[in-house]
């Protein structure tokens, strides 16, 4: 009854404060169920994504000698298998198609023999461009090379029996030819580097009718494949998905004696998921745990603001007969239902901002909000009822010895920070361990150590210099703050310097507030760049047309995408290769006057001076050509040596010698490979060459880059490829790109925003209201509103100001930590951290008008009925 | 007293009455209060505890406003003008800021009058040396006891030379021997000054030593021969 009735009141007579401490506390509790759900969400996801695009599950290969069929029907027998079809392949020497008075014809191919059910269970296998399924179908590029459409006959060379005709149904195009045509079982290393060029699928019936022959003649000819589905009932974590699949192949392995050997498309897609997983995981840990620990400390700055009142009317129940059991008892009460109330909210508001629930994540972040409301409010209460006498319980412990050896402390965190820092962010470090194809997966959890150790000694050293300046620079103070204060600012700077320790952890907690959400920004900002950087490197611009033939794009149809719709600029782009020595590179003749309106050339592509110096450069020497630093330092050139490179003719006949001088270095370049290539003016390689074919076109638009491909793709037709930034940033960029960082950030960062006006405007403004007492002594002594308020603005201002200031300073140390610790979620690797400006000025407005409007309150509060606070006798 | 022209009069205090809470629930804390301080005054406010001093001290100083009725001050100005300067109170519990130290809390007052540091301190000086406080010039409130903590009240509220000096038992938590030096400090300012002084208190001894005696009970006040209501 007791209790009730002590609750009743403390909380209902206190509400301001009792609400203050629940948003101290919800806040906390929030974050953690949050960016926990999110992680579970995040794996889901992963998994989803990582074996959305998988065509085939596993691609069964019936080892030389063996059965097909009983290949095929043990693959059947396999639980968790729901569709298995047999797939036949069979090397031909070549093909060749006439059409009107020309042959053409092709080298080596490969012919794939499919049941006619195959494009229905496998979907994402064959993608029909033209012309009918039922029946020979002809890879798109196949199709190119032999200017066949449907309806064409194409003559099959077989290998010691006599070429057969076959009539062309539709064309197709083979999106994941890679895993279609790998060598099952082999290595990565030992795996084709590109897919066959010439490809004819054909009805398994006609496909034995036509190759059972040469099986028998040249099995080494012929292969015998099961493509299974799987039916993916698998655990939603990606590592443990990895196991199942995994496992379950080795199963089959097994089972078949030898006979089979899986290729485990599934299992790939989910080894590279698994890690981006781990990286989810460590990225939770790196920006997730300082923002729900800051959330902690702000409640218990909250709460512990409370303390005073709540130890005098406690202090009161003792000189009334209370046990310091009853007094610690009713603390605790009180403390437990203030945390349960928030902690509710917390988790409501946390699963509303992750858009999920987590049960196991809500009954932690329930229980921790609890017990940091009863160790925060309870605690010092407890601490206090234990002290026997009331002097004992009036004197302050001494403190001196901690602050001398704060300083001490501080420097040795960060000096060992600094020293963890170094080794964990040393080339070579790997914070993610996920060999490929191997079960064991693990995070180098000592990575954590310099992060976890600058934010301490940070702490500690900012508090410290917070205290030392109030202490020791009182003339300084004084001085700063007489615009604000006038006369006043004499007894103002020694009100500041007595109140130095409330005024520093308001400082910390601004600064380390600060300092989370400037550091998270400017992570986020700097992944999203790069994300961009490498989608953009590799798609080459927001939509990229590329020929299918050697022919090149032509005039018409390079016309038509320039009228497409939500197209920008478009430029054209030559793709030859030329003879540097005997190596054969990629060289791309550009308009270096009009590149940069279709696809951002970044200045780390270049060495040597900015993209804009260099592509000037190029614009001014018709002859000049930009090289690969590999290229540069294999050939000892010069800047102005001259080159003759022999130029691939489009004919395919002898290479034609062109020189060219050396004007620069680019390390990457849209659309080319990372290692070596040169890039030189289009117009000077088109008249050197006589061959003024356009391969590819950069287009940039003024809409979704996804819809506009659409657009020029139903333009192309067959002609060529497009894709764009939208879905290659899918393809190239990890999960983690995809969905996971951008969803983590936007909490951490709303949450940063939260917290930041929290430790600025509510800390501040409860810090004031335990002084209105203060406040209205001066006002009863004659203060007036612009006396109280020069004391409120002074304390906000420096509070305000040391701690942006000092939070940026941390803030830049942790982003770059950051960076530097978690490369390995960044591909390219940033030269430079991003600076997310649009968010820094919504940080400061925020943190600004969140002082402005606390210390207003404040202001007012102060001035409002002097005579009741008065009334109050506690000091 | 003297004869003395209405401009001369510190407060004038016609039918006051003040009121805490609506309805039911009301409090008349104070009613029908009529009262005129002159200059040189040096008046003993008596009555039990709840009676009302501390609410009729409160409105002469101008910290409370009346419900009804009116108060004036017309040898000093409106209300807006009564502190810091003319007119100092002291309180009955403690009332020092307890982020400043002693000198700086006696200081105060004068800053705020616009007193430039220096001479604030100066003045703050003098009046802790009045009070034999020098020594704890550098204390912080929380060091003192309360008997000191209130001898400093004291001093800060002699050290702006307050025309009009209202003290809200200003002994209450003092021995006899610093109860004396109190009361003698505050009855030697205002000889000094001329300024009136209003002391309200319980102990018969300090209100014998004040020459007009108003007793307060159930919130009526009795002036004496310029008794109202």
């Amino acid at each position: 009854m007791l209790s009730l009735t002590w609750v009743r009141g403390a909380i209902g007579r206190r509400a301001g404060r009792s609400v203050a401490e629940a948003i101290g506390i919800a806040i906390a509790v929030a974050l953690v169920v949050a960016i926990g759900s999110f992680l579970g969400v995040a794996k889901r996801t992963m998994t989803a994504r990582s074996v959305e695009h998988v065509a085939v599950d596993w691609q069964v290969e019936a080892q030389p000698g063996a059965d097909p069929q009983a290949a095929v029907d043990t693959v059947r027998s396999q639980p968790g298998v729901a569709s298995a079809l047999p797939v036949d392949f069979a090397s031909t020497a070549g093909m060749s198609a006439t059409t009107a008075t020309t042959t053409q014809t092709t080298g080596a191919g490969v012919v794939i023999g499919i049941p006619s059910d195959y494009a229905q269970q496998f979907p994402g296998e064959l993608r029909l461009l033209t012309g009918s399924a039922g029946g020979a179908l002809l890879a798109q590029q196949t199709a190119s090379n032999l200017h066949a459409t449907p309806g064409t006959v194409v003559v099959i060379s077989r290998t010691g029996f006599p070429d057969v005709p076959i009539t062309i149904a539709g064309v197709v195009e083979v999106p994941q030819a890679d895993s279609l045509f790998q060598k099952v079982g082999a290595p990565p290393q030992s795996q084709s580097q590109a897919p066959p060029d010439n490809v004819v699928l054909l009805p398994s019936a006609q496909w034995h009718t036509l190759f059972d022959p040469v099986a028998a003649a040249r099995p080494d000819l012929v292969h015998h494949q099961v493509h299974v589905r799987l039916d993916r009932h698998i655990p939603t974590d990606p590592a443990a998905a990895f196991d199942a699949v995994t496992g379950a192949a080795r199963n089959l392995e097994v089972r078949s004696a030898g006979t089979v050997v899986v290729g485990n498309n599934i299992g790939a897609a989910l080894d590279g998921a698994r890690q981006d997983a781990l990286y989810a995981q460590v990225l939770f840990v790196f920006l997730g745990l300082p923002g729900a620990a800051l959330a902690v400390l702000i409640a218990s700055t909250i709460a512990a603001s409370g303390n005073d009142r709540r130890r005098a009317e406690h202090a009161l129940l003792r000189a009334r007969g209370a046990t310091p059991v009853t007094v610690t008892w009713l603390a605790t009460i009180e403390a437990a239902c203030i945390g349960a109330i928030a902690s509710i909210a917390g988790v409501l508001i946390g699963s509303i901002a992750a858009n999920a629930f987590s049960l196991a994540w809500s009954a932690i972040a329930l229980s921790g909000g609890i017990l940091i409301a009863v160790a925060t409010i309870a605690g010092p209460l407890w601490r206090d009822a234990r002290r026997i006498t009331v002097a004992e319980g009036r004197s302050q412990p001494d403190r001196v010895w901690r602050h001398r050896i704060r300083v001490p402390l501080a420097m040795a965190l960060l000096a060992a920070s600094a020293v963890v820092f170094n080794r964990t962010s040393s080339q070579g470090y790997n914070l993610v361990l996920a060999p490929e194809g191997v079960s064991a997966i693990s995070v180098s959890y000592w990575a954590f150590l310099g992060p976890a150790l600058l934010w301490l000694g940070a702490a500690l050293l900012i508090s410290e210099l917070a205290l030392v300046a109030l202490r020791r620079a009182r003339r300084l103070t004084s001085r700063l703050l007489r615009p604000m204060a006038g006369e006043l600012a004499p007894t103002v700077a020694a009100s500041m310097r007595r109140q130095r320790r409330l005024l520093a952890r308001g400082v910390v907690l601004v600064a380390l507030t600060i300092a989370f959400a400037v550091s998270t920004a400017g992570f986020n900002e700097t992944y999203q760049q790069q994300a961009h950087v490498d989608a953009l490197l590799t798609n080459g611009a927001d939509v990229t047309v590329t020929s299918v033939s050697r022919s090149g794009l032509s005039a018409d149809l390079v016309a038509r995408v320039h009228t497409s719709d939500g197209v920008g600029s478009v430029e054209p782009l030559a793709h030859r290769y030329a003879y540097v020595g005997t190596d054969l590179q990629d060289l791309y003749g550009v308009r270096p006057d009009t590149i940069g309106a279709a696809t951002g050339l970044q200045d780390a592509y270049f060495s040597g001076g900015t993209a804009h110096d260099l592509l000037a450069r190029l614009a001014a020497t018709p002859d000049g050509v930009l090289v690969s630093a590999e290229t540069v330092k294999d050939f000892q050139l010069q800047t102005g040596d001259q080159l003759i490179l022999r130029l691939e003719s489009r004919t395919g006949g002898e290479p034609v010698p062109v020189t060219f001088h050396y004007i620069g270095v680019a390390k990457e370049f849209p659309t080319a490979p990372r290692d070596s290539f040169l890039v030189a003016n289009a117009e000077y390689v088109s008249r050197s060459t006589g061959n003024t074919a356009v391969d590819t076109l950069l287009v940039s638009t003024t809409g979704s880059p996804r819809s506009v491909a659409d657009g020029i793709r139903s333009i192309t037709g067959t002609d060529a490829t497009v894709s764009d930034l939208t879905t290659t940033r899918q393809i190239v960029g990890s999960s983690l790109t995809a969905v996971d960082l951008g969803g983590l950030t936007r909490i951490e960062l709303g949450f940063a925003l939260v917290l930041v006006m929290v430790a600025t405007g509510l800390v501040l403004a409860l810090g004031v209201a335990e002084r209105r007492r203060t406040f209205a002594i001066a006002s009863a002594l004659g203060a007036r509103t612009r006396h109280i308020a020069s004391f409120v603005w002074s304390e906000s201002a420096y509070v305000t100001l040391a701690g942006l200031l000092l939070g940026v300073i941390l803030a830049w140390t942790l982003t770059h930590m950051l960076i530097a610790v978690l490369t390995g979620v960044f591909d390219p690797a940033p030269e430079r951290a991003a600076v997310p400006w649009p968010y820094l000025w919504t940080l400061l407005a925020v943190a600004i008008s969140a002082v402005v409007v606390a210390s207003a309150i404040a202001i007012r509060l102060a001035r409002r009925a002097p005579l009741s606070a008065l009334r109050d006798n506690a000091w | 007293m003297t004869a003395l022209t209405v401009t001369d009069e510190l407060v004038a205090c016609n039918d006051v009455a003040r009121t805490f809470g609506r309805g039911a629930t009301a409090v008349v804390a104070v009613h029908g209060m009529t009262c005129h301080i002159q200059p040189g005054d040096k008046i003993a406010v008596t009555g039990p505890s709840g009676s009302g001093k501390s609410t009729a001290l409160h409105l002469l100083a101008g910290l409370d406003q009346p419900t009804t009725g009116s108060i004036r001050w017309p040898a000093i100005g409106d209300r807006g003008v009564l502190r810091p300067g003319p007119v100092s109170m002291v309180f009955q519990g403690p009332s020092l800021m307890p982020s400043l130290d002693v000198l700086e809390n006696v200081a105060l007052p004068l800053v705020l009058a616009g007193a430039t540091d220096k001479d604030a301190r100066s003045s703050a000086d003098d009046a802790l040396n009045r009070l034999g406080l020098l020594g704890l010039r550098e204390r912080l409130p929380d060091q003192l006891s309360a008997g000191q903590a209130q001898r400093v009240a004291v001093a800060r509220a002699l050290a702006g030379a307050p025309r009009l000096l209202l003290a809200d038992e200003p002994t209450g938590q003092l021995d006899r021997a610093n109860a004396n030096l109190v009361i003698d400090a505050l009855i030697t300012t205002a000889t000094d000054t001329d300024a009136a002084l209003v002391v309200a208190t319980h102990d018969p001894r300090i209100a014998a030593r004040l020459g007009i005696r108003w007793t307060m009970a159930d919130g009526r006040l009795s002036v004496g021969d310029q008794c109202s209501a």
